[in-house]
């Protein structure tokens, strides 16, 4: 064999080709991959964390909820993140105890009228209603509250003595709050014959307890005066004197 | 289509038969030389699509092969395979119809090229198959030019010791 025979045989060679198909279906099947590589990174899978994120699902989740419940803590009614808040503030109510309750819900109260006096500052009409409508929806369930309260006769003194400070904290807020409006925003006398009933159990309770101690010559004085005030029916001045009685 | 797959696809229809060709001449088995032909073009894509500027592409997809191959060889040798074509064919009627297939032309210079030595195989099939220039071939391999032209003349002739 010559050496041209044998080059004129190698370049026969050349009729050597993969079958069309393949080459069609390879090519795909190159690009397929690469788009099935691309699709898999999620959307924050710049971040080291995200690569792995079954693992981090949970955790992310909790960070996810935190950061939602903390978002919407500053929120007021009538904003789209409020009811998360709302769902906070009964999960808050729902984990206080019986006595604790009423307590709890007035603080309630107070935040919806410092939302209210954010709203009127910030004169956010749209938001007004909202918040109107969620504060006496709160002051109804205090109500509810106290009155259960009552029924129930516990009569811890400090818890009373808190809610008796939430109370007046609360007709301060609402004096504000309707200074700024010009309008009245809520009925609160039946939470206020509600207030002035536990009051007076309380003081009732309290006088009870104190008459059988023995007491020095200054505490007793002071009890009297408490008793005095008590019949009087003013129930703030004789529970502020048995506070003090109680904290010498 | 981004502009990088539009172009990558281009390189892919102007190699691939070179390429499978290439890879085919040395394993001797369609289905082997189709599995490592696609994944020269994978790799090829994967690092062009990450590199941008490969300054010669063919020459990079054929060092890919290379090294296919040589892992292909060393994965074999260490199975001990026997591949199917080289098994002893116990039908007499087979032999009969093989040999009268080897015996063809261009079944002679394939398994010759196949029996000489690896650098010998790749510069013949880069010159005379897919015309490849000297200069080229010399740049793929890290050697001279007239380096290559002797290399091709000692090919030559290797391959037609093997077919005498």
């Amino acid at each position: 064999m010559t050496q041209e025979q044998l080059i004129r045989q190698l370049r026969k060679l050349r009729e050597v080709e993969p079958s069309h198909d393949w080459v069609i279906f390879t090519k795909k099947r190159i690009f397929a991959q690469d788009l099935e590589v691309k699709k898999s990174p999620g959307l924050l899978s710049f971040l080291p964390l995200f690569r792995y994120k079954l693992a981090f699902a949970p955790i992310v989740s909790v960070l996810i909820i935190i950061g939602l419940f903390g978002f919407a803590e500053n929120t007021v009614p009538g904003d789209l993140l409020f009811s998360v808040k709302q769902m906070a503030e009964t999960a808050q109510v729902a984990f206080s105890s019986q006595i604790e309750k009423p307590k709890t819900q007035l603080m309630l109260v107070n935040k919806r009228l410092e939302e209210l006096s954010r709203i009127a500052e910030d004169n956010l009409v749209r938001n007004l209603d909202p918040a109107i409508k969620a504060f006496q929806a709160s002051i109804a369930q205090a109500t509810k509250d106290l009155i259960e309260m009552e029924s129930t006769g516990s009569e811890d003194p400090m818890i009373i003595k808190e809610i008796v400070a939430e109370t007046q904290k609360m007709t301060e807020n609402k004096q504000k709050v309707e200074s700024v409006l010009g309008t009245i925003i809520g009925d609160t006398e039946e939470l206020d014959n509600a207030i002035s009933q536990l009051k007076r159990q309380t003081a009732s309770y309290l006088i009870a307890d104190l008459s059988q101690r023995t007491l020095s010559e200054e505490n007793a004085e002071l009890l009297n005066e408490a008793k005095q005030e008590f019949e009087e029916g003013d129930y703030d001045k004789a529970l502020e004197k048995m506070w003090l009685l109680s904290n010498k | 289509m981004s502009n990088s797959r539009k172009k990558y696809s281009k390189i892919y229809d102007q190699y691939v038969k070179k390429i499978y060709r290439f890879i085919f001449l040395k394993v001797k088995s369609a289905e082997i030389a189709e599995d490592l032909c696609s994944e020269v073009f994978l790799r090829g894509w994967q690092a062009y699509k990450s590199q941008k500027e490969i300054e010669n592409i063919q020459a990079f997809l054929y060092q890919i092969a290379r090294n296919l191959l040589a892992d292909h060889y060393r994965q074999a040798s260490k199975t001990q395979l026997v591949s199917a074509e080289y098994a002893p064919i116990s039908d007499p009627d087979q032999d009969l119809e093989e040999k009268s297939f080897i015996q063809s032309d261009l079944e002679r210079v394939k398994a010759g090229l196949a029996n000489i030595k690896e650098d010998y195989r790749e510069v013949i099939v880069w010159y005379y198959l897919d015309e490849l220039q000297v200069p080229e071939i010399a740049k793929m391999l890290q050697k001279s030019e007239p380096t290559v032209r002797v290399l091709l003349h000692r090919a030559l002739k290797a391959l037609k010791n093997e077919l005498e």
